[in-house]
């Protein structure tokens, strides 16, 4: 079995590359004959072949009438792998990916806009979409969203005396947190690890705290920063936070040591399988009130190919995809908050408990908003650097963001 | 003459072509990236403008190269040292003939075996600040606990121990076969003329060794130069940049943001090709020099 | 004999000391996940889970299979191109070997990554990013320059006149490489296709680059999956490696005394 696999496999590539070498010259400009199936490029590489969502991929293929071929890849590969396909000439046909990269391909002439192809984000909610805007042109369509919020552990923060229900501002939040380890348990558990996931963590802080990502050496945007640095120096959070990807700090949550974990959407899949009871409250800002936390999610998009005929083919596939009936199954299965205002309200119809789900995507900012676009990959470094150096205590909070500063406007 | 250079070089052709093959295109592929000024547009679509060296004096100027090419140094000269001093001793222990030897030499072998990816994510499991056993065993001995991998003061000494781990075994096997090749008469003459056993190892065993040692060293060398997988996995090159190395910000700069930045991210690589052929050309130069001797 | 004993109980302790890291690998493999964080952690697995391994023989084995076969064909790929070449080295010695030389030894030190960027162009200009013979060639870079640099010191070992009567009794070029110095030089065979064989058995950085796509993927890949993804089973991690590292092991045991005779000889010949 394993081995005519292998066999098939090797004839294939063997035949591939003597075609491609061969035809050269030729390559590209011949969409015609029979055509080669529709690549499509996912980052979910959780879901086999065997998952609804590839069963969905195939079932929107047919629809449009064509092959497809579907690929997963890690997240963080996946731009790296798209950016070198496209300049081999060989992007696929239907890209997923994280929305904060939508504008950086769409600006690098990657994908096609929506009004070219034909595809339509109407559907879905505006500050969603927006993450998608470059120059007053859309791109792509989300395929649902996700944010952060403050998942607690209802056991712990019941031996404490804590309210969760009080906790509406910075101050009562810390108060809750010197309870819970008075009472001998640990505090919150995020994470603050040296990449994109850092920055996604601190922002609801960063924003909750009324800074702006134009200025990160603003005293708002300190003030976030000593928030964090104080609970690490107070032990009200583990230094591990340092180190932990968002999925580490999921798992310290699920000791069921800790009251509190700061962790999005996806978790709920993982949250029903917790030993204990559980509660999600938003994150506060700093004088009260819901924070913004970022958007995260992937969006559909059809990247360039230069054959119009499949590029509007593709925009089908990817229409389907983000079609209201067939997303409702994909956003489950991802655990997401839909995109689309009406699958939302059927969601909380079905599940009560994502009502404070989609209140935060409602609530919440695309990274790339405000114009700023293609300049968030170059603000989010330093960002994440910044916060690195003061919680391991390498640089005080003020001259740390100041250098954060300096280093995002002059970066190219 | 001419003939058998000829045959000689026929031999050669499957490898050469294989050398430009798989390495020259590539290395040519990155120092073309290395002097343009790409962005995305310029990269996916081509045009981008020729820069000269504008990428270099970028990444120079970076206060993160110092810091990078400081801890490579550190890491490089300090896996080695502990790698082959330890290697050393253990070859010296074992080259005894005691029962079992044979059996735990091998088992010596195991960690070398374990694919990097393993290795570096059980190390990072076992210094887990908050889990870890590392810190559960201190705090037996009523130590504090050490945040190994977040912290800026340590996890540059986590990512050396891991790595001196990984590389005792093939200092091990080397050096024990390099002393089992020296005759057993050197060592009972140097017994008969009262020689003590660290004298005999200091003045026979010790520079008798010196060529197995020379390529001890320098295997180890380049296989610490280019030592990436351990890092990125432990620490990423964190916590803000203190066990970055030149090969983890390469990768860091072109793969580790959103936005990768192909032009910096080559010349740092750039750079590290050239520390490559530095050390080459000192050994084939230190290779003359015993020659000539 | 007295001493004797002396020596094995303080083998037995560094031996202990050296497969710590092992030992709890395979001590995480078994606890189950509710146990994974306990501080201090258990140092046994009072009550093991097999669950971590069922998932392996249950999700693991096309991993397995893809990564013996992208590891065999590295080790004949690799000896297919190092054996002729260290051949010419060490006996033919033609003009302009020494710079060759030279460039093998550069190549070795050349890392992973930054190969890797570059392969990649051309693999997806050619088609042949997640085919197992893609990666098969981009692992047997990493071995190619060590085999032929081992190789030759260890053909240079051959004696002369050896090689001088092979001719004289009428043999070919061809013909003395494969039938004399060849067979002669098992050892240093052995010792380069062992290497090749664990540096392409263990290869991520590769894998992740030019084969994260497809349906045939290496254990490496397997592994990182349980990694990166929304959950870190550490159990599962740890089982796959556990696993991971059997055939290596009995390869090792078995070559072990090739190796190390294949090396030094290279070394001291040097």
């Amino acid at each position: 079995m394993k081995r005519s696999t292998f066999g098939r496999r090797v004839t294939v590539a063997l035949v591939t590359a003597g075609l491609s070498l061969t035809a050269c010259s030729s390559a590209g400009d011949t969409a015609g004959g029979t055509a080669a199936p529709f690549a499509v490029w996912d980052p979910y590489p959780q879901f086999d072949a065997s998952s609804e969502w590839v069963k969905v991929i195939e079932k929107c293929g047919t629809e449009a009438g064509v092959a497809v071929e579907r690929q997963a890849y890690d997240t963080s590969d996946l731009t790296n792998k798209v950016l070198l396909a496209a300049q081999q000439g060989t992007a696929p046909n239907v890209l997923v990916v994280d929305n904060p990269v939508v504008s950086t391909l769409a600006e690098g002439g990657v994908l096609k806009a929506n009004q070219d192809t034909g595809l339509d984000a109407s559907q879905a909610s505006p500050n969603l979409v927006a993450a998608g805007e470059v120059d007053g042109k859309a791109y792509g369509v989300p395929i649902g969203a996700n944010t952060l919020a403050l998942y607690y552990n209802k056991a712990v923060l019941a031996q404490a005396g804590v309210d969760p229900a009080s906790l509406t501002d910075w101050a009562s939040l810390d108060a809750a947190l010197a309870k819970v380890v008075g009472a001998g348990k640990k505090g919150i558990t995020f994470s603050a690890i040296g990449t994109e996931e850092g920055s996604f963590q601190f922002l609801p802080w960063f924003w909750g705290a009324g800074a702006q990502l134009t200025d990160l050496s603003s005293t708002q945007a300190v003030a976030a920063v000593e928030l964090w640095k104080s609970w690490l120096d107070k032990r009200y959070a583990p230094n591990s936070v340092v180190g932990n990807t968002q999925t580490t700090s999921w798992q310290e949550f699920a000791t069921g040591e800790y009251a509190f974990a700061e962790n999005g959407t996806w978790q709920l899949g993982n949250a029903a399988k917790l030993g204990f009871e559980h509660g999600v409250i938003p994150i506060p800002s700093r004088d009260g009130g819901v924070a913004p936390g970022p958007t995260g999610g992937e969006f559909v998009t059809v990247p360039v190919q230069g054959a119009a005929d499949r590029e509007a083919t593709a925009a089908k596939i990817a229409g389907c995809l983000t079609d209201a009936d067939t997303v409702a199954a994909t956003d489950s299965a991802l655990t997401y908050v839909s995109a689309i205002p009406s699958v939302q309200e059927q969601q909380v119809a079905e599940r009560p408990e994502l009502k404070v789900w989609v209140d935060a995507v409602q609530a919440a900012k695309g990274r790339t908003g405000d114009g700023r676009g293609t300049r968030y990959p170059r603000i989010s470094q330093p960002l994440w650097t910044a916060v690195q150096a003061v919680l391991t205590g390498s640089k005080p909070a003020a001259e740390a963001l100041k250098d954060a500063q300096t280093a995002a406007a002059s970066a190219k | 003459m001419f003939r058998k250079n000829l045959v000689g070089w026929a031999f050669l052709v499957p490898l050469v072509a294989y050398l430009l093959l798989c390495y020259g295109y590539p290395l040519l592929t990155t120092v073309d990236l290395s002097i343009r000024d790409y962005t995305v547009r310029t990269f996916v679509h081509g045009g981008a403008q020729v820069i000269g060296l504008a990428n270099y004096g970028d990444v120079f100027a970076d206060p993160v190269f110092r810091t990078a090419l400081l801890n490579t140094v550190v890491f490089t000269v300090a896996s080695l040292v502990f790698q082959y001093g330890i290697g050393l001793a253990l070859a010296l222990f074992f080259s005894r003939r005691f029962r079992l030897s044979a059996t735990l030499r091998a088992l010596f072998l195991v960690p070398w075996l374990l694919p990097l990816i393993v290795s570096a994510s059980t190390w990072a499991w076992m210094f887990n600040s908050e889990a870890g056993v590392v810190n559960a065993a201190l705090a037996w001995f009523g130590l504090d606990g050490v945040n190994w991998l977040t912290s800026p003061d340590w996890s540059l000494v986590s990512v050396i121990v891991a790595n001196t781990w990984i590389g005792i075994p093939f200092n091990l096997v080397v050096l024990y076969s390099g002393l089992r090749n020296i005759p057993a008469e050197v060592h009972e003459a140097a017994a008969l003329d009262g020689a003590s056993s660290w004298q005999a190892f200091r003045h026979v065993t010790f520079p008798m060794l010196r060529p197995v040692s020379a390529v001890t060293l320098l295997l180890g060398l380049v296989y610490t130069l280019k030592v990436f997988d351990i890092i990125w996995i432990m620490t990423r090159g964190g916590p803000g940049g203190s066990s970055t190395t030149l090969a983890t910000w390469s990768y860091e700069l072109g793969f580790g943001s959103m936005l990768p930045r192909f032009g910096p991210s080559s010349a740092v690589g750039n750079v590290l090709i050239l520390m490559a052929v530095v050390a080459g050309l000192v050994y084939v130069r230190s290779q003359r020099h015993r020659e000539a001797s | 004999m007295t001493r004797s004993w002396w020596h094995t109980a303080v083998g037995l302790l560094l031996t202990a000391v050296m497969l710590f890291p092992v030992y709890w690998m395979v001590n995480v493999s078994l606890t189950p996940p509710g146990d994974m964080r306990k501080s201090p952690p258990d140092l046994f697995p009072g009550n093991p889970t097999f669950e971590g391994y069922a998932r392996v023989l249950d999700e693991q084995l096309p991993y397995f299979g893809t990564s013996l076969l992208v590891a065999l064909g590295t080790v004949v790929l690799t000896l297919a191109l190092a054996a002729p070449a260290a051949y010419s080295l060490a006996k033919l010695r033609p003009r302009g070997r020494g710079p060759l030389t030279f460039v093998l030894l550069v190549a070795q030190m050349i890392p992973g990554i930054i190969m890797a960027l570059g392969l990649y162009g051309i693999y997806v200009k050619l088609g042949i990013t997640n085919t197992v013979w893609g990666l098969v060639f981009a692992d047997s870079t990493i071995a190619v320059p060590f085999a032929v640099l081992i190789l030759t010191s260890f053909m240079a070992s051959v004696p002369d006149e050896v090689v001088q009567a092979a001719r004289i009794d009428g043999a070919g070029a061809f013909r003395t490489f494969w039938s004399v110095v060849l067979p002669a030089s098992c050892n240093g065979v052995v010792t380069a296709g062992l290497f090749a064989f664990l540096w392409a058995w263990s290869d991520f950085v590769f894998a992740a680059t030019l084969d994260s796509g497809g349906s045939m993927q290496p254990l490496t890949l397997g592994i990182y999956r349980y990694i990166g993804n929304n959950n870190q089973e550490w159990n599962a991690i740890m089982a796959t490696a556990v696993v991971a590292s059997v055939p290596a092991t009995a390869l090792l045991v078995l070559a072990q005394r090739f190796v190390a005779a294949g090396i030094t000889s290279g070394a001291v010949k040097d």
